[in-house]
């Protein structure tokens, strides 16, 4: 147990949790325990980083390699963020306690998902980040749309849930045997590619990747976009984690799994940016678009283990401009055009939400950009032309949308739109959302090095 | 290197838009004022490089640091004498869109910061030798541009920005596979490396080059790549045509010269003939649709259509004569069009209407205009002895001299004649004539406006009568290139 000390940052954010939890014992006001849960989030991430890399624990069963620091660092600075921006927002009028509570216990679960490498450790702790954001997702009691949204995405994803379960017991069946290091299934012939499908069924749920992302659109818009910030992004980088380990531990040897992969993540680009162009609800058009940015990181996990770190780097590219864009959605009301004349009665903001919105787009010299270079590199070498001609071509789609929100904050008009108070933390949660965007790409050489990316 | 004069003045402009956005929309004067002092001390500084350069040194001023290590993409700046001519263009055309723009009342932070933003896109895309780089200052110069279209524009400026912006955007994510394609080949993201090392296959020569021609062409324009153009020029305002038209198209025949002939010249032999034809289509396409419009903007806006086909036609001709050509259009083109639509926006100012048919007599009504008009005219109808002739004539003479199919140099012989003929005849209808009841009571062009088109008159009377001024920059940067190509 001399290795317990490394999984300080999960004790901060599970001990925060608690903390937060019974906060509004001491203050009246619940938005506090928001503000504590910021604190210790962000003790974590920077924990997280001190701790940096530490090779297997506990007999084999967590490892914290290089790719697991940089996701518990992000997953604690994006966690952070979130829960400023909450201090200063609330949740949607309700009682913020438990959503601060429920969000740092996600965050434990999407740590430890983060450095899981075995198939127990990878399905509790995938549980573990997964259910509190049902509850987030159904967070008011009162609104029946959401609860509709909430219930659609709890009965989809315990379902894929289980198929995935269901593969995993597969994959025990063939390697005897839960333990990364053990499962390849390259031996296992017809068995062991039918394994590998049923277990990235759930991932794919998880990431709502096509076909198994009908679930999102309904969900997201149903939901208030304030939740809607923390569970698309947060978890999404565990994910794309645990799904980047888990294929390089099982796929090795396995006919076509890259090629379901790849079919994968083309299904999810083309229908993605295709279905986002004509949506009118922000919460819709991102749901769709994140379908489409999970092809783009799909394309790359298909390419091997070159293509993991940039799958990673890219997964937190997507996720930062994506929660700040949610959040701002929630502030200014959900509708497109709701955003119209934020130019003028709030400048700073347009400005930042220009940024993070090219950094959608994947324009220089913001990180999304630099996100699609590596991940595109590592996609050509692996010899997928034609899928990355594809990327690019619904990435100039994906400008096309993207742009109707520009369009509507800088040239388009509102009448009545609601006054939003100034609050230091949620300013500052944009403000260390927006310096991540502009400057992660253009410094991005330590944190290449760190993952180790070379093509 | 002791001074980092090339990033000084690519970023310059960038400190100049973050401290002209500071004082907000609502004091315009501080804004121009700033605006105005940036842009002009970034020309002071392009001048003294012009002075310091040696046009004998080849690429020089270098500035090399790693910047992202692990994957090879470096920091890395210089210019040869085609760089440079672009880059004294954009310096000095940014600052005369300022100047000319001083009166704008509409969000004026907001304009001359996307002024200076769009400079240091413009200015770096000719300096950067790094291919990441060059992609990012590429893409830089689409923001601005799109908020200058769709901010101060025309009545369908929306429509038009995020047409222009996702064209463009649509060639160039293709020219970044391209990007990626030859990295995974030659291991570096360095633009001159790639050209040294050479050796790449034929066959993978020719995919990178259909990639990057999709990227170039596009901004070019070259037929049928360009209908994104008359449409962000019609509701551009005047300040963003002439930059658009002046620097922004010939980043697309800049790429061409310093990246798919050096690095892919197999593939450019291959697909010279090809350009060649698609260049004498835009030249005659470009003149005859100018003939038919009825509007002065959009006349001038398919008339560069014509001009830059033959910049096309000069690149594909991979001779010294069509390279120098080539450049020299870019050149001319950007002083002769900056001025038409300069003149273009300042009748536009005062009439109110840009109808050929509506403005006429400006000559006996408003004669310093009217003869600035016609001046500028003759220079982009190509008259000997100002600038647009040496680019053209050189062209031709490349094209003569050159593996290409010789009836392309008549068809380019029909472009000029009908770049005369509706020259001429835009100048008979609205220069000359008794004047319309539009150009009655407007008055004549004030000082600041007259010496915003000095310079201009000055640039082209230079080039077109002393070539040496221009081509002494230009010769030893194209033999540079056709010595990488490996003798053409």
């Amino acid at each position: 147990m001399a290795d317990v000390w490394r999984l300080i940052p999960e004790f901060l954010v599970l001990g925060g949790a608690l903390v937060a939890l019974f906060a509004e014992r001491a203050r009246s006001d619940s938005r506090v325990s928001a503000g504590i849960a910021a604190a210790f989030a962000a003790a974590a991430a920077v924990a997280a980083a001190v701790i940096g890399p530490g090779g297997d624990l506990f007999g084999g069963q967590l490892s914290l390699d290089h790719i697991a620091v940089f996701a518990r660092v992000a997953i604690g600075a994006l966690a952070t963020a979130w829960l400023l921006w909450v201090w200063g927002r609330g949740v949607t009028g309700e009682r913020c306690a438990e959503a601060a509570a429920l969000a740092l216990f996600s965050v434990a679960g999407g740590m430890l998902m983060a450095s899981a490498r075995d198939l127990i450790v990878l399905y509790v702790s995938l549980e573990l980040s997964t259910i509190p954001a049902y509850v987030l997702m159904g967070y008011r009691r009162d609104d029946a749309r959401g609860l509709e949204g909430a219930l659609k995405y709890f009965l989809l994803s315990m379902l894929t849930s289980l198929v995935m379960l269901y593969g995993l017991s597969f994959v025990f069946g063939i390697s005897g045997s839960t333990s990364y290091g053990q499962i390849s299934l390259g031996a296992a012939g017809p068995l062991g590619q039918v394994a590998f499908v049923l277990v990235l069924v759930g991932l794919f749920a998880k990431l709502s990747a096509a076909p198994f992302h009908y679930w999102t659109p309904d969900a997201y818009a149903g939901a208030q976009a304030g939740a809607v910030a923390y569970v698309s992004t947060v978890p999404k980088i565990a994910g794309v984690v645990a799904l980047v380990r888990l294929v390089g531990a099982m796929a090795p040897n396995v006919a076509g799994a890259s090629g379901v992969l790849v079919v994968a993540a083309v299904f999810s680009m083309v229908l993605g940016n295709l279905a986002a162009f004509p949506q009118s609800d922000v919460r819709r058009m991102m749901a769709y678009s994140g379908v489409a940015h999970t092809g783009y990181i799909l394309l790359a996990t298909g390419a091997g283990t070159a293509g993991g770190p940039a799958a990673v780097f890219y997964a937190v590219a997507y996720a930062v401009p994506s929660m700040a864009v949610m959040m701002l959605a929630e502030e200014e009301g959900p509708a497109l055009d709701d955003l119209g004349g934020l130019a003028s009665r709030r400048p700073a903001v347009a400005w930042a939400s220009l940024a993070w919105l090219l950094s959608l787009v994947g324009i220089p010299p913001v990180v999304g950009f630099f996100g699609k270079l590596y991940l595109f590199t590592s996609a050509v070498r692996a010899g997928f032309i034609w899928p990355v001609l594809v990327a690019v071509a619904m990435s100039v789609v994906s400008a096309g949308y993207y742009f109707r929100l520009i369009r509507s904050a800088f040239l388009g008009q509102r009448k009545g739109a609601p006054v939003v108070e100034r609050r230091t933390s949620a300013a500052t949660a944009f403000v260390l959302i927006t310096v991540i965007v502009l400057a992660l790409g253009v410094l991005a050489s330590p944190v290449l090095a760190f993952l180790g990316m070379r093509f | 290197m002791d001074f980092p004069l090339l990033t000084v003045i690519v970023f310059l402009p960038l400190a100049g838009a973050a401290l002209v956005a500071l004082p907000g929309n609502g004091r315009p004067g501080a804004a121009r004022v700033i605006a105005a002092t940036v842009a002009a001390v970034d020309l002071v500084l392009v001048g003294w490089l012009t002075l310091r350069f040696d046009t004998g040194a080849g690429m020089q001023f270098a500035e090399k640091a790693a910047w992202v290590p692990q994957v090879g993409i470096t920091y890395h700046l210089a210019v040869d004498g085609m760089s440079l001519a672009m880059v004294a263009l954009s310096a000095l055309l940014t600052l005369l869109a300022i100047v000319a723009s001083w009166k704008t009342e509409k969000k004026p932070a907001m304009w001359f910061s996307m002024l200076l933003l769009l400079e240091v896109g413009m200015n770096g895309v000719f300096v950067a030798m790094d291919f990441v780089l060059f992609y990012v200052f590429w893409e830089l110069v689409l923001v601005p541009m799109y908020f200058l279209i769709a901010t101060w524009g025309g009545p369908r400026r929306e429509y038009a920005a995020i047409k222009f912006f996702l064209y463009t955007l649509f060639g160039s994510v293709f020219m970044l596979v391209g990007i990626i394609a030859l990295y995974l080949q030659t291991g570096t993201f360095d633009i001159l490396a790639m050209a040294e090392a050479g050796g790449l296959a034929p066959s993978f020569q020719w995919w990178v080059f259909a990639a990057f021609f999709l990227g170039f062409a596009v901004k070019v324009p070259v037929f049928p790549l360009h209908t994104w153009l008359p449409d962000a020029h019609v509701e551009a305002p005047t300040a963003a045509s002439v930059l658009l038209a002046g620097i922004l198209l010939k980043m697309g025949s800049y790429g061409f010269l310093r990246i798919s002939l050096p690095i892919l010249p197999d593939a450019a032999r291959q697909w010279s003939g090809f350009l060649a034809a698609l260049a004498a289509i835009s030249i005659v396409y470009g003149a005859a649709v100018a003939f038919a419009q009825t509007d002065m903007k959009k006349l001038v806006a398919y008339s560069s259509v014509s001009h830059m086909g033959f910049v096309m036609l000069g690149i594909a001709s991979l001779t010294p004569e069509g390279l120098n050509g080539a450049v020299a259009v870019m050149f001319s083109h950007g002083v002769v069009t900056g001025m038409l639509f300069f003149l273009v926006g300042m009748v536009y100012e005062r009439t109110h209407t840009r109808t050929i048919a509506e403005v006429s007599g400006l000559s006996s009504r408003v004669p310093v205009a009217g003869g600035l008009l016609a001046f500028a005219s003759f220079a982009s109808l190509g008259l000997p002895g100002l600038s647009g002739f040496v680019g053209e004539f050189l062209s031709l003479v490349g094209v003569w001299s050159s593996q290409i199919w010789a009836g392309w140099v008549v068809v380019a012989a029909v472009g000029v004649l009908l770049a005369a003929a509706y020259m001429l005849w835009l100048v008979q209808r609205v220069v000359l004539g008794g004047s319309s009841p539009a150009v009655e009571t407007i008055g004549d062009l004030t000082k600041a406006e007259i010496w915003v088109l000095a310079p201009l008159v000055v640039l082209t009377i230079t080039v077109g009568v002393y070539w040496d001024s221009l081509l002494r920059f230009t010769d030893p940067a194209v033999n540079a290139v056709l010595t990488l190509m490996g003798g053409a």
